[in-house]
């Protein structure tokens, strides 16, 4: 773990960070609420800046630091402004800056799925709710923060709580590793173009480099696809010949991500169908309005249906 | 030479070995018949069947009848037993009852053997008779005393009744001593349950318990002696026990009392404790006198006849062990005569007749046991049989009278009662009992205390002890004297006692009678309509006394005639009589009787004022009696116009404090409630504290643990989201944060 | 432009990981989560509370892609898909529920809920 950081100092620095966020939580009368949010990113900053001393020369690029920095801070925000409507909207910002790291990871489905399904319909639906649930401002009463919003319960219990974890989850994760070096990418992921002949011959057709007509060559029923050496045996009118890949061609994040998917994990696809529907269902009957009508009430209105369809039947 | 070997020198050569067949050497055991059993079942079967009287909720007199019944066949069967086995002795066993052997450490095989045997010798026959028949007597008697109270109340006295019998029976007629242990914790039991019968009166009740724990005291050395007995001799049964004492007498007679071992002196020291607490000696005497709380047929049988001479019974049943212990006897002696002495000063100044009675029982259990101590177990036994009746015929009738005035016992307000309508049997009863009492000449008491007497002097050492008996029999006829005179003659006056409530409706009108109406009136002497007898006097408002009833003057008259008739058996047969020819073939094997045998020899023998006591003992106690009666007529009869005064008032201021302390008992209980009851009472002050602060303490912090453990534990449960959400999340945190340092520390 | 763009997508980009590597992923999702989790336990808005839940579903999310990169596996983004799913099935319900508590109390005080009390 020294290679990474000296536990002392992660540690210290995660206190710090857990200070600032305590301090950071709102309160009833005047807090330094500010103040909390740069002893955070103080605390923070020492961390990844230790971090980066160590390791001089494989700094993370500026992007990594941008985004992680938004995402946190965001998050901070979400959980420490009082008016609720802001908390959902600098959610919003959480979930871009999470985007932002997804793409970085070479994960560009998740990236636009995030969006679109967390920002654009999760986020949505909650702004809808906090709508609904805030009573509007009377003549007697001028708009203003709801006590529980404005004052947070236990906040240094929650706080010991939570950074103990943080420390626990992150010590455990740095004794566990040793150096940590990422594997390149492209070097295994285009072993799925072995069983997308199609796509490797829709490439080289892209590429120029084959005619309409020729097609990928079969031998015992696999195609002939050399993925280390980037080259495919292509039949034709012509002949067979090795023709190598183009630069460009290569699996992409959707389509690996597509097959795996569907090849691995098909069962859980219908499952999460069936847990969407009856999500759906059951939001649907629980918030029906239930009208409390008396027996009497509902016999006079059986009585009066009645009535009017028989008038209608005799009219 | 020590007084126990003068003594022993005296009568042992009589004692071994003598070719005489009146003293045989103890013929071995034989087994007995099988129906000697029914004698104590059939009164344990009258408490059973009055038992289920009391829970069918019977309201008649049915239990008295059972146990009237149950008695007399029992009584019956010892009349048969008697005629069987009179002269030999035998072994009955009913059923085994402890038998247990094992190895002891040195290898030999030791036995514990204690069965429910009945041990049948003249001994046994001689004491059972009278048990037997008083107990049906009083029972009849019982019947109409109590009809009162018929119901539940009956039932219980009749089951206990009868258990007391049955107890008694396991004494007298057990065959080893942890039987006889039985039979005397019955016989506590049932004093205390007929003591204590009128539950209500908080001074039955403690006379009860007194009783009780009074004969406890004594059961300690008792049952010490009983072990001791065991550990020393290896069994508790008597045909081994007395056969095992034997080879000690020898010693003994020499005078080796240092050859003896130790423990076998102990042991008779021992069995005299308890003799000492059942019987009522010096020092534990004072819970017969608050025993007369209970009825007065308890009275008469418990405490007159039966039960208080278990003593009695022990030390003449263990007799052979009596002569080997070097001060058991002498020590049994001088007590039985000082207690004689105390207890006749005490009654010479008490008002409550039944009291004067009570303290006459204590003295005249003195002169048994001084009697047993000057080696007359003769004498001691005549003794019993005599007092017995008498005694039983006294109490029944004062009883008589309580019964007739309401509850009155006072003889400071009775007077006359003798020449009342239908009280002459209660009077004549009384007349023969007291004189029996004084001694009077030829009553059986008068031969009987004679006995004694005479012994007293002739042995050697013993005459201080003589001196003083006489003089307590001189006080003895006094106060007997004082009670007839004041309560049974003179004019005629009375005032009710306090149960006036409780007979006013006998009183009163001719067909109050329910209980006694029922019985013919025929087949009596005496006045016609005994149903009331209306003083002619000076009642006190509308009461009437209330004449006693058939069975009542039955069994008077019976025990008057078995009193006379009981001086007749002094003179059947050889010297001494009957009675000490049943004594003789018994275990309580005597010197007194070889002594006279060979009385002419050159032994050791004591004389009063020179003269042979055998001979003059007769006048000289007679004179005494009568002189005794003689200052009894002057201080009590003469002159005497009310029942609250007497001539004795005269002489009262000029004795001093001394009648007001023999009035106040000599302060006895006094003393000891200052020295024992009330430290004790502390004692328990201190336990009780204890009881509450430590052990309900300790009890209390058990319970108090877990309440305070929920109430620790309680504000967990706030029935608040964040609360618990916080406890998950700090939960797992610790969770992880122990298995993250133990993976570091495993490295 | 385009063939940059897919050059630069198809071979990590700009560096594989980001030049970050896993630790600094993981230490960015777990202080995330911890943000998420003080979030729930002390705010006392149940809206709020809730937002903070999907918060730390986020985290859960950036930490399963980290390592679907670092493995060079995409089971962890296809879990991650159906994360989503579930986290929206979840808001769906938890919302329609919250609905439900305002129209009983007219409040959204988590603390009003407290009949459990022991």
């Amino acid at each position: 773990m020294d290679q990474i950081i000296h536990p002392i100092a992660l540690y210290l620095g995660l206190a710090l960070v857990g200070l600032g966020l305590c301090v950071a939580l709102p309160r009833a009368r005047v807090s330094p609420q500010i103040i909390g949010g740069i002893l955070a990113a103080a605390g923070l900053g020492v961390v990844l800046v230790l971090m980066g001393l160590k390791s001089k020369d494989a700094l993370p690029s500026p992007y990594f630091y941008v985004f992680s920095l938004v995402g946190l801070g965001a998050a901070l925000r979400v959980v420490t402004h009082p008016r609720p409507v802001y908390s959902a909207i600098y959610f919003i910002l959480t979930i871009l800056a999470s985007c932002g790291l997804y793409l970085l990871l070479s994960a560009e489905f998740m990236a636009f799925a995030l969006v679109i399904v967390y920002a654009g319909a999760i986020l949505i639906t909650y702004l809808f709710v906090i709508m609904l649930a805030t009573q509007a401002p009377t003549e007697d009463r001028t708009e203003g923060l709801k006590a529980y919003d404005t004052a947070a319960r236990e906040p240094l219990a929650a706080t010991v709580a939570s950074m103990a974890l943080v420390a626990v989850l992150t010590g455990m994760l740095f004794a566990g590793s040793a150096k940590l070096e990422p594997r390149n990418a492209g070097v295994s992921a285009d072993a799925l173009l072995l069983q997308l002949p199609r796509r490797v011959e829709d490439g080289l057709k892209d590429a120029g480099l084959i005619d309409r007509k020729e097609r990928v060559a079969y031998a015992d029923g696999k195609p002939q696809i050399d993925v280390e050496g980037r080259r495919a045996m292509v039949t034709g009118p012509d002949g067979e010949r090795w023709v190598g890949f183009p630069e460009n061609l290569g699996v992409q994040n959707v389509e690996a991500l597509g097959f795996n998917l569907l090849n691995a994990h098909p069962g859980s696809i219908e499952i999460a169908g069936v847990i969407l529907l009856m999500a759906m269902l059951g939001a649907v009957v629980l918030s029906r309005r239930q009208v409390e009508i008396d027996e009497e009430a509902k016999a006079r209105q059986a009585r009066h249906l009645m009535e009017s369809r028989g008038a209608e039947g005799g009219a | 030479m020590t007084i126990a070997s003068d003594i022993l020198q005296a009568v042992l050569p009589a004692m071994l070995g003598a070719p005489d067949a009146a003293h045989a050497p103890i013929q071995p055991v034989g087994a007995g018949a099988w129906w000697i059993g029914l004698i104590p079942a059939l009164p344990l079967l009258s408490c059973i069947l009055c038992g289920v009287c009391a829970a069918i909720k019977v309201k008649s007199k049915l239990p008295a009848w059972l146990t009237v019944l149950c008695l007399g066949i029992s009584f019956m069967l010892t009349v048969w037993m008697f005629q069987q086995f009179a002269g030999g002795r035998s072994v009955t066993v009913a059923w085994e009852w402890i038998n247990l052997g094992w190895t002891d450490s040195q290898g030999q095989r030791q036995a514990l053997v204690a069965n429910f045997g009945f041990y049948v010798d003249s001994l046994t026959c001689l004491w059972m008779l009278f048990v037997t028949g008083l107990a049906t007597l009083i029972a009849l008697y019982a019947s109409e005393y109590m009809s009162h109270d018929v119901g539940a109340g009956y039932c219980r006295f009749f089951a206990a009744f009868g258990l007391f019998v049955f107890s008694m029976a396991c004494l007298v007629m057990g065959d080893n001593l942890i039987l006889l242990y039985l039979g005397w914790e019955g016989v506590g039991l049932c004093s205390y349950l007929l003591i204590g019968y009128f539950y209500k009166k908080p001074s039955a009740v403690a006379a009860a318990k007194k009783a009780f724990i009074m004969n406890r005291i004594g059961d300690l050395g008792l049952a010490l002696g009983v072990f001791l007995a065991f550990v020393q001799f290896g069994s508790v049964e008597y045909k081994v026990l007395l056969d095992a004492a034997r080879p000690y007498i020898e010693a003994a007679q020499a005078g080796h009392f240092d050859e003896i071992p130790f423990t076998v002196q102990l042991i008779p020291i021992l069995l005299m404790v308890g003799a000492f607490g059942k019987s009522a000696q010096l020092p534990l005497y004072v819970w017969l006198p608050d025993a007369m709380e209970g009825p007065t047929p308890v009275s008469a049988l418990i405490h007159a006849a039966t039960m208080v001479t278990a003593g009695v019974y022990l030390i003449a049943r263990t007799y052979p062990l009596f002569l080997v212990s070097e001060y058991a006897l002498p020590i049994v002696a001088w007590v039985g005569a000082l207690t004689a002495l105390v207890a006749a000063t005490i009654g010479m100044a008490q008002f409550d007749i039944k009291r004067i009675m009570a303290y006459s029982t204590v003295s005249q259990l003195g002169y048994m046991f001084a009697g047993l101590g000057v080696l007359t177990s003769t004498g001691a036994a005549f003794h019993v049989f005599t007092h017995a009746f008498f005694k039983a015929s006294l109490f029944l009738a004062c009883g008589a009278v309580m019964h007739g005035f309401a509850g009155q016992l006072d003889l400071r307000k009775l007077s006359g009662v003798g020449f009342m309508k239908g009280w002459q049997v209660v009077a004549l009863a009384m007349l023969v009992g007291c004189l029996n009492l004084a001694g009077f000449p030829f009553t059986a008491g008068y031969f009987s205390k004679d006995m004694i007497l005479a012994e007293a002097f002739v042995t050697p050492h013993m005459a201080p002890i003589g001196w003083i008996l006489l003089l307590t029999a001189g006080l003895t006829a006094y106060y007997t004297f004082r009670v007839f005179f004041r309560v049974f003659v003179g004019p005629k006056s009375f005032e009710p006692g306090d149960e006036v409530h409780a007979h006013a409706d006998h009183a009163h009108g001719d067909h109050g009678h329910g209980d006694h109406g029922h019985d013919a009136h025929g087949d009596h002497a005496h006045a016609a309509d005994h149903g009331h007898g209306h003083a002619a006097g000076h009642g006190s408002g509308e009461f009437h006394p209330h004449a006693p009833g058939w069975a009542i003057n039955f069994v008077l008259a019976a025990l008057t005639v078995l009193s006379i008739g009981a001086a007749g058996l002094y003179f059947l047969g050889d010297h001494g009589g009957w009675v000490a020819k049943m004594v003789h073939e018994s275990s309580a094997n005597l010197p007194a009787v070889a002594h006279d045998a060979h009385g002419s020899e050159g032994h050791a023998h004591g004389t009063f004022l020179g003269m042979d006591p055998h001979k003059v003992m007769y006048y000289v106690s007679g004179i005494v009696g009568a002189v005794g009666i003689i200052i009894a007529f002057g201080l009590h009869y003469l002159g005497r116009k009310t029942a609250a005064t007497a001539n004795a008032d005269k002489l009262v201021p000029l004795l001093g404090p001394i009648p007001k302390l023999a009035q106040g008992k000599w302060f006895v209980d006094e003393i000891y409630d200052f020295l024992i009851v009330k430290p004790l009472h502390l004692v328990s002050i201190v336990f009780a504290y204890v009881d509450k602060l430590l052990v309900d303490g300790l009890v209390n912090t058990f319970g108090w643990i877990p309440r305070a453990f929920g109430s620790g534990l309680r504000p967990l449960q706030g029935g608040n989201l964040h609360g618990y959400a916080v406890q998950m999340a700090g939960g797992v945190a610790l969770l992880l944060l122990i298995v993250f340092l133990a993976s570091i520390a495993g490295l | 432009m385009g063939a940059d763009l897919i050059v630069l997508a198809q071979q990590g980009f700009p560096t594989p990981m980001g030049g970050a590597t896993l630790a600094h992923y993981l230490l960015v999702s777990a202080i995330m989560f911890a943000i998420g989790l003080i979030g729930f336990l002390t705010r006392r808005n149940l809206i709020v509370m809730f937002l903070c839940t999907e918060l730390m579903f986020q985290a859960g999310g950036l930490a399963l892609i980290a390592f679907s990169r670092f493995h060079l596996e995409h089971s962890g983004q296809t879990f991650v898909i159906f994360v989503l799913t579930v986290a929206a099935a979840e808001a769906a319900m938890a919302l329609a529920l919250v609905v439900l508590l305002f129209r009983k109390r007219e409040s959204l005080d988590a603390d009003e809920w407290t009949e459990m009390k022991g």
